[in-house]
């Protein structure tokens, strides 16, 4: 996830940009939730260094350009910590959004593929 | 961004022909990778009907390459000869993993191939903290490529790319996404495969595979 700020990062951007929902329990990702108190403050906003640190995130700063990357969880030590598949926004051939949930009902096989 | 430049690969798969209709999709930031573990190309997971992974991330061949079955010609310059040489050592599990896809496919649950929630977990790849700090590293630079203009752009990617290899070096993702970038031209009709950068990098396809073990080592096998 990238960061301009640290400062005003919202609940439901913190959830776009890593998966994980900062709920009253804890930051939560499919049926797993990590206690973190005081990541979700009252004002709707996530204090990212504390989410990070409850997660195992890492938070890469680049001075020169100011800006931050949040990288992912470490908390299963594994790549997945839920099975349940998660949704990134992706685009079609002509640039229209696309999430792999409008094919819930349907068996799916996700190929990853490039040219080089 | 609007990745024109894809076209030709999506429109060569026929997503609209009425009997093999498919999404094709892009990842223009890569997120795929972070998210469901892909390290390398063809690689897949399995999501049943529920949105729930039934099968890990796994190299994902359907058909055996030619380049495993072909001679090496004599008298070629010895790195392409080593380069060949590792590439026909790459496991090939295509059949198998064709056979496992269509039993899938028709059994559901059923199926031997699909996996509980608790072994796709176990079964994907480790992530530590400085596999993590790669994906953030190379998130980062990324970034930087695709929003700063032109030369700066391109050159405040390196350092954070260079950081995202030394970290993850068994990510096979970050390395040729950006030796592709430094070895082949702006206007080239073809993406440089042989990735040879390293005056840029310090490194190359041919020489991290062989300080990876080789081609026997270079993808994420199928345990099937």
């Amino acid at each position: 996830m990238i960061l301009t700020t640290l400062e005003g990062v919202t609940t439901q951007q913190f959830a776009d940009g890593t998966g994980w929902d900062p709920k009253p329990e804890g930051l939560c990702r499919g049926e797993v939730c990590v206690p973190a108190p005081g990541a979700r403050r009252d004002d709707g906003t996530v204090d990212v260094a504390a989410a990070a640190e409850r997660l195992g995130m890492p938070l890469v700063h680049d001075v020169d350009h100011g800006v931050w990357a949040l990288g992912p969880g470490t908390t299963t030590g594994k790549v997945l910590s839920t099975a349940t598949a998660p949704d990134p926004e992706l685009i079609d051939r002509d640039g229209n959004p696309f999430r792999l949930s409008s094919l819930h009902g349907r068996k799916v096989l996700l190929v990853a593929w490039a040219s080089y | 961004m609007y990745p024109e430049h894809t076209h030709r690969w999506i429109d060569a798969a026929a997503p609209d022909d009425p009997a093999d209709a498919h999404p094709s999709l892009i990842d223009t930031r890569h997120v795929t990778g972070e998210l469901f573990g892909f390290v390398n190309i063809p690689m897949a997971v399995w999501i049943d009907e529920t949105g729930t992974i039934v099968r890990n991330a796994e190299s994902a061949s359907i058909e055996r390459s030619p380049l495993r079955d072909a001679e090496i010609p004599d008298g070629i310059p010895e790195r392409m000869r080593a380069l060949l040489t590792e590439v026909k050592a790459i496991p090939d599990h295509a059949d198998a993993y064709r056979a496992a896809i269509l039993d899938w496919a028709r059994n559901g649950a059923a199926s031997p191939y699909a996996l509980t929630p608790d072994e796709v977990i176990a079964r994907s790849l480790p992530r530590d903290a400085d596999v993590a700090r790669a994906t953030a590293c190379f998130e980062l630079g990324q970034h930087l490529r695709t929003t700063l203009a032109g030369p700066d752009g391109e050159e405040a990617a390196i350092g954070w790319w260079k950081e995202a290899h030394r970290l993850d070096p068994t990510n096979w993702t970050y390395k040729r996404q950006a030796w592709t970038l430094a070895t082949t031209p702006a206007d080239a009709a073809e993406n440089d495969l042989l990735q040879e950068a390293g005056d840029v990098y310090g490194t190359s396809w041919i020489d991290d595979v062989l300080a990876a073990g080789g081609g026997a080592r270079y993808v994420v096998e199928p345990r099937l």
